[in-house]
């Protein structure tokens, strides 16, 4: 394997790391959001949040990603392969990030929220101050859990055309006909972005997490 | 007291203005009603003790009275205005409108309930400075005051975690005074609290009684009741069964079902 080959696959790593991030950045608030609309049973958006997160669910990532890719284009939708990847991974991760939010607003400690109620905060004050930063702490576990299998779930989109980590490794093995080293490589580059968002978790519980309260 | 000094008590009590008043209250939970056409006054400085047996209604009661728990029927009024229902019906009021009564009416609950992300001050500045939109300024010296007068100047920058149940219940104490109130409900506030930590917050309690505060108490501690309740409300199966000053319902219960709650407490507790 060439010097060539490293890079193309740490190239591809890049794009691995984009789509993640961008996917998570928008995913995790509109998981909140579809969160929020379940939690304050909207008529006809809370039935149309079920639908989305249960369909999204059960469907493999790949499956979403050929869905959007060539199936919309029937509809009159269609675009490029990068933002076919990025619209499949966020609305993949945001449908489990409902779920994850949902689960932290359920079991939001009712006297709290009574507390937040009887000292005259509106509706907006209550989240903002009082649930948002609870839920986020609640949360956080979970859905740095759901940003590691989101990671995992990039090689997905390679299928319409992205080429990622795991893509690029296929090459190279197919090129130099020395599958092994560029398969040991990829895996050496998923650890090490699961291990940074693993890292940045941590930190993040240490930051916000009142003292005594771990 | 003498029977006829209590009475004249009793007497200016009553001709002080009503701060809180519930009338005809109703409320069911399912099928299950636990308030049944309740009716009652709070007098500015009073200290109403709400006393019965376990599901006999006192929390609910306490609940409705800031509107926690929204009542089928009848009435809650604050210093002679509606509160929760829009005047003379059924109509809810607006969220806001609804916000800006309860800041005026404190409340302390059994657990505690402060945020746990917040520091001491934290926990006591919140609603003055978000809510009432006090200075920063304005509101840390009333909280650094009140927590003084609690006995937490050292725990300021604690977080509720590091505080024990007695500690915890004082701050909520201090927020609750943070906002002013005209009266404040106390739901059970030394139900969880192990034994040698409930003296330290009645005593925080009866200072405020002495202070002139209005309180209403939901409590399980009879001898607060008798040394410091202004009237005492007992409660059974969601009615009101006896009221009146603690030595009459403690010495010489007019019913017997307060009689036998009475009775079977101090089995309990002997």
């Amino acid at each position: 394997m060439t010097s060539y080959d490293y890079y193309s696959i740490a190239y591809g790593a890049l794009a691995t790391v984009s789509l993640s991030l961008i996917s998570i950045v928008l995913g995790v608030p509109l998981g909140l959001g579809l969160a929020l609309v379940r939690w304050s049973r909207l008529p006809v958006f809370n039935q149309l949040t079920i639908a989305y997160v249960s369909i999204v669910r059960t469907c493999p990532t790949v499956t979403l990603a050929l869905l959007i890719f060539y199936a919309l284009p029937v509809v009159g939708i269609s675009m490029e392969p990068v933002s076919a990847g990025i619209l499949t991974l966020t609305l993949s991760t945001a449908a489990f990030n409902t779920e994850i939010w949902r689960n932290a607003l359920v079991n939001f400690p009712q006297d709290q929220y009574d507390a937040a109620l009887s000292f005259g905060m509106n509706r907006n004050l209550r989240f903002r101050r009082i649930i948002l930063p609870h839920i986020s702490r609640t949360s956080l576990p979970a859905l740095v859990s759901e940003m590691t299998l989101q990671v995992k779930s990039t090689p997905a989109v390679a299928i319409i055309g992205i080429v990622e980590i795991t893509r690029a490794a296929i090459r190279v093995g197919a090129r130099t006909y020395e599958p092994l080293p560029p398969f040991i490589f990829a895996l050496v580059l998923y650890s090490l972005i699961v291990l940074a968002f693993v890292k940045t978790q941590r930190a993040v519980e240490r930051r916000f997490a009142p003292p005594g309260d771990h | 007291m003498t029977d006829d000094q209590t009475t004249m008590s009793q007497l200016a009590v009553q001709q002080r203005p009503v701060i809180l008043e519930v009338s005809g209250l109703s409320k069911s939970f399912g099928a299950n009603p636990v308030l049944r056409d309740i009716s009652l006054k709070i007098h500015k400085a009073e200290t109403v003790c709400l006393l019965g047996p376990s599901g006999s209604g006192k929390s609910t009661l306490l609940r409705c009275m800031n509107w926690l728990e929204q009542p089928d029927g009848g009435t809650v009024f604050l210093a002679g205005q509606p509160l929760g229902a829009r005047p003379g019906g059924g109509l809810r009021m607006r969220d806001k409108e609804l916000a800006a009564m309860r800041t005026r009416i404190g409340m302390v609950f059994q657990h505690f309930a402060l945020w746990p992300h917040m520091s001491v001050l934290q926990n006591v500045m919140e609603a003055p400075v978000h809510v009432l939109k006090q200075t920063k300024d304005e509101a840390r010296a009333t909280a650094v005051s009140l927590l003084q007068r609690v006995g937490l100047a050292g725990k300021m920058d604690s977080f509720p975690a590091r505080l024990s149940g007695g500690q915890k219940q004082r701050v909520a104490i201090a927020r609750a005074l943070a906002m002013k109130p005209e009266v404040i409900l106390f739901d059970e506030p030394t139900s969880s609290l192990d034994p040698e930590l409930v003296g330290e917050v009645l005593a925080v309690m009866q200072d405020l009684v002495r202070e002139g505060m209005t309180m209403v108490v939901v409590t399980h501690e009879m001898g607060f009741a008798r040394d410091v309740a202004s009237r005492v409300v007992f409660m059974d199966g969601g009615h009101i069964v006896e009221s009146g000053p603690p030595d009459q319902f403690f010495e010489a219960p007019q019913t017997e079902r307060a009689r036998q709650f009475l009775m079977r407490y101090a089995a309990r507790n002997n």
